[in-house]
Formats: structure tokens, sequence, C-alpha cells
């Protein structure tokens, strides 16, 4: 369990994190999402006790990490991959960190094996590393201490599709397990597949603390097709539907695409018009609209976004 | 998140025991592992044998030239090889210190901070666990170092040497208790400065620049501040020099110079975000 209670960090005048408050439960994944610069590896250096709050708690199985004693037991992590010594070796980095918590050496070997480097790939120094291997090297460090929280700041940057997909059963096998798991990824595909549960920040603030499901079905970018042989009838419809607030885009003469209804709704409106219909389709938003429509606004440095549809009736 | 709600798997039957050693004694294992696994470690140690090789050579050339040239006027006599060997600590010293330097400030440079105040969050461990390490290894390398300068001086000085077993003893044991203070007080200032070149240009100025300026004008009261530096109460101390104060005195001065490092370390450590 991780648990943040008002978390604050501010540098001079910007402000990274505001006000976080999130309960990171155990037996799932939860995926940490948010855009370039909202504050999400920031919180990560305050839960492992490395970047001080300017106000709030964040505590780890109800402690303050600079609490723990042997804290590799409690709480694993991989944070900036690439913080190996240049001259030191992948094993000797793991047996330095294996022994600072009483670690037995062999626990090394086990998580060398269990993140699929060998012999030759450990004995390598830290400068001769492929971004790969830093973060398998990473995360058997994670594993080092068994601990029943991990967090995985970006964990498939650089690794290949076998990489990834091994991440992915990875983290869901330690969920599985009854563990805390916590994963920072700008890749919303990649969480799709992998979060059971999200937690999304725009510029330090929480936006949204809710099932992977419910965010992509709760989505205002959720929409329902409308086709209907009769352009007469569809504009008809057009205009009732937004009388009953939601926003309707002309996709031609012959079809609508309408959010903020259910098509249960809009059929129920259609039928009251006695507009023949030929296609009623609920459109399921990817995590990745999901994601636009949540974070609108918040984006640090928005990118001049264009519709991709020319015409649209807004509602309101 | 308890061990009862996690099902088992063979990935983590293997669970490693709670540990049964002390957190201290963990720190300073892994900085014991850290200090040889990356080369530089015995290539500064191998500079160190060989700078003080040279340097003990070097004097020792000068004080057997001093008894045999033709100007009587500088003859100091015999001389005794430990005296020799603290000469050579001016130095030597630089090559010793850089352990504690790169212990520190490698941290820094490389990230791997992060990682060492996520396996041992206490600051004051961290530092700890180092300097007991960069203490150790600095003192057992102050013992070499003396044995080599003592052996390369005897040679060369020949008849104009002297080598009395328990003086040279002592200068040797002082010496190597020397280069482990200042040593350590190079890794309380790498943890305040961060940088290694900031650290080095600092440490020269504590121990040689600022204090022989103030001894240049020979003001006493300016003489008597230059005393209170860490390189001059050190060498009082090497020295046995009885005045300005007792050699105790110097060796306790030093001790605190050091100590104050670590302090100002610590606090570094605990306010600044890593």
């Amino acid at each position: 369990m991780i648990t943040l209670r008002g978390l604050t960090k501010r540098f001079g005048a910007t402000t990274a994190v505001d006000d976080l408050t999130v309960d990171v439960t155990p037996g799932r994944v939860t995926g940490f999402l948010g855009p370039n610069g909202a504050g999400k590896s920031t919180t990560m250096r305050m839960i492992l006790g490395l970047d001080r709050p300017t106000a709030g708690r964040a505590l780890v199985a109800g402690r303050a990490y600079r609490e723990l004693r042997h804290p590799l037991h409690t709480v694993g992590a991989l944070l900036d991959a690439g913080a190996i010594h240049p001259a030191r070796s992948g094993r000797a980095h793991l047996l330095a960190t294996a022994r600072s918590n009483g670690i037995p050496a062999r626990r090394v070997e086990e998580v060398l094996g269990l993140v699929g480097l060998d012999d030759r790939a450990a004995a390598k120094p830290g400068r001769a590393l492929s971004l790969g291997m830093g973060q398998r090297l990473g995360i058997a460090g994670a594993l080092l201490g068994d601990p029943p929280v991990l967090l995985f700041d970006e964990p498939v940057n650089g690794l290949d599709p076998d990489g990834v997909r091994w991440i992915r059963q990875l983290t869901r096998s330690l969920a599985a397990q009854g563990r805390t798991v916590l994963v920072s990824s700008h890749l919303m595909s990649e969480m799709q597949q992998t979060a059971d549960h999200l937690v999304v920040i725009g510029r330090g603030r929480l936006i949204t603390d809710a099932p992977t499901a419910e965010v992509i079905a709760g989505s205002s970018a959720a929409s329902v097709r409308v086709r209907s042989p009769r352009p007469g009838d569809l504009t008809a419809l057009a205009e009732r539907l937004s009388a009953d607030a939601a926003t309707v885009t002309v996709d031609g003469p012959d079809a609508l695409t309408v959010t903020g209804l259910t098509a249960e709704r809009v059929g129920d409106l259609a039928h009251e018009l006695g507009v023949r219909l030929h296609e009623l389709t609920p459109v399921t938003a990817s995590l990745e609209q999901a994601f636009m429509a949540l974070t609108d606004g918040s984006v640090e440095y928005a990118a001049g976004r264009t519709s991709p549809t020319p015409h649209r009736i807004e509602a309101r | 998140m308890s061990a009862q709600t996690r099902t088992a798997d063979p990935r983590t039957a293997d669970r490693p025991a709670p540990p049964t050693t002390g957190p201290l004694a963990g720190a300073v294992a892994a900085e014991w592992t850290k200090l040889w696994s990356v080369r530089s470690t015995w290539w500064t140690m191998l500079a160190a044998v060989l700078l003080t090789a040279v340097t003990n050579l070097q004097l020792a050339i000068y004080a057997v030239n001093a008894n045999t040239n033709d100007d009587p006027a500088d003859d100091p006599g015999t001389v005794t090889v430990g005296s020799v060997v603290i000469d050579s600590l001016e130095l030597t010293q630089y090559a010793v210190l850089a352990l504690g330097l790169l212990a520190m400030t490698a941290e820094f440079g490389t990230g791997t901070l992060r990682t060492t105040l996520r396996c041992t969050p206490s600051r004051g461990r961290v530092l700890l666990a180092k300097a007991a390490v960069t203490g150790a290894v600095t003192y057992a390398l102050g013992l070499l170092l003396g044995g080599v300068g003592a052996l390369v001086a005897a040679v060369v000085l020949g008849e104009w040497g002297e080598a009395p077993l328990g003086g040279t003893a002592r200068d040797v044991a002082a010496s190597a208790a020397y280069l482990a203070l200042v040593g350590v007080l190079a890794l309380g200032l790498g943890a305040v400065l961060r940088s290694p070149v900031l650290t080095v240009i600092v440490l020269l100025a504590l121990l040689m620049i600022v204090p022989l300026s103030l001894q240049e004008p020979g003001i006493t009261a300016l003489t008597r501040i230059a005393d209170g530096f860490p390189g001059v109460a050190g060498a009082h101390f090497l020295a046995g020099d009885t005045d300005p104060y007792p050699p105790v005195v110097g060796l306790l001065l030093l001790a605190g110079w050091t100590a104050a490092a670590l302090v100002a370390a610590r606090a570094a450590l605990r306010h600044r975000d890593a």
C-alpha cells in the first residue's frame, strides 16, 4: 500500500506536485499516467524519500521511507535505469545493493536469472550496458529484497518487443501475488494492456483515480455512430440530440457521431422522431483518447491540435 | 500486501531471510563492495605508492646533497627516515585523499546516490559507513606508504640517515592517522560541494594556499590563525611540535575539521533533494 496525503512539491515558483491524495492498493497494477512534466517522477522520488515534500506525506506500508531500516525488503524501485557507476559491473552493483540490506549474495544470482541477464552481461561495466540491459538490471535490483511494494518508472523504455511483453507479464504476476505495483508510463496503449487501475495527473494535480475500464468507458471521447438513409431525418435528429445536451458531429450526408449520450438514448430519441436508422454503434474510446480528453488543458506544452472533423455542431 | 495474502510463486519461493545484520553493518559492507569494484581505486593506490617512492627518493637525495656539497651552512647532519616520510606527505596526501573524494563525488556524477539512499535512507548512516570504509582504507594505505617511504629514504640516505625502530614506527603510524583524517575530510567536503574539481580546489586552499598566505608576512596574529587550519595542525602533530600547542591538540584540531565536514555533509544530504 502506498498512501499519499496532500503531497505537494514546489520548486521555487513552480508547483510540480499539487496536493495529491491517492491510495495505491495491493493486488493490482496501478498505472501512473500523465503528460511530460506532470510530476510523475517527482512523486515517485518523494515516495522513495529522495525528494522532500514541500507539504503533505508519502507513506509506504504506513511508514515514511526514510524511517525504514531495511527498505529493500519493503519497497523495490526501478528509477532512472542509467544510474550505475560506468566502471562497476552489474553484478557488483547488485551485490553492493544486496549487502546494504543484509540480503545474501545468492539472491543476486537469482534475480539476474529472473531478469534474463547471463554471466557475460552481468560482468559488463555500467558504461557497456545497453538501455534494455540497464532496465533489466534495474528491475533485478528492485526484486532483490522480494518487496511487497514495487515502483517502476517507465519500465518498458528501451526494451525490445519481447522485453515489453516480459515486463507486462512480470508486473501482472507481481500484482497477482498480492503486491502493490505502481507503474508510470507515457505509453497509454501499454497501460491499457497492463494496468487494472489508473492514476492520471496533469500539472501535478490528480485528474482521475479509477479502474482502467471505467476511465475508458466514462470518457467524453466515447461516442455513438448513427447512420440513416434520409439526410433530412438526420438533420432533425441532430437538432433533437443537441437539445439533449449531446455533441453532434456531422460525418457526411448520412452519418453522425454523437458524444455525451448512450446508444440506448440515441436510439430512443430516433424512434420518437420516427427516424429510420441503418446503424447505431457505440464506439469505445481508446485509453489514449480518454487520456487526451482527461488531460486536455493540463498539458504543459500543448501542440496545436486540429479537429479531424470539420463539420461540428456544438450543443453548448 | 502482507505475506499472508501473497500466493506462492516459484519466482520468489526462495525468499531472502530477514536480515540479521544491522543497517549500519549493511551500509559498511555495501561501501566496501563499491570501493573495490571500480578499477580507479586500484589505480589511485598505485599512484599513491609510486608518488611516495619518488618523493621520498627526491627528499632523501636533497638531504644527502646538503651534507655533501661545498656549502657547510646548509648541512642538516643526519636526518631520521621518519622525518623524510612526514615531509613527503605534503605532496602524497593528494593521491590518498582522492579516495575519500571519489567515494562521494562519483555518487553525484553517476547518479548512484539515488540507489545508495534508497538502500540506506538515513543520510547520517550513509556518511558514517563511507567514513568508516574510507578511514580504514586510507589508514592501511598510509601504513603501506610509510613503509615504502621509510625503505626508500633509508636506502638513499645511507650514512646520513637514522632509523630508530620506535621513532620510525611512531612517525609511520602518525602519518597514516593524518592521511585517514584528511581522506575523510575530503569525503565530507565532497558531499557538500558535489563537484570533484571544486572539492580539490577547496582542499588545496584549506591544506596549503590559505595557511601559507597567512604565514607568509610573519605576523604573529596571522600565523596563529594559520595554526588552526587542518594541514598546519596536522603538520604540528606529525612533527611532534610543542609550540604553539602540544601534538595531541594538533591531532584534535585536524579531527575537528574532519568531524565538522561530516556534520555539514549530513545536513547537506538531508536537506537537498537527491
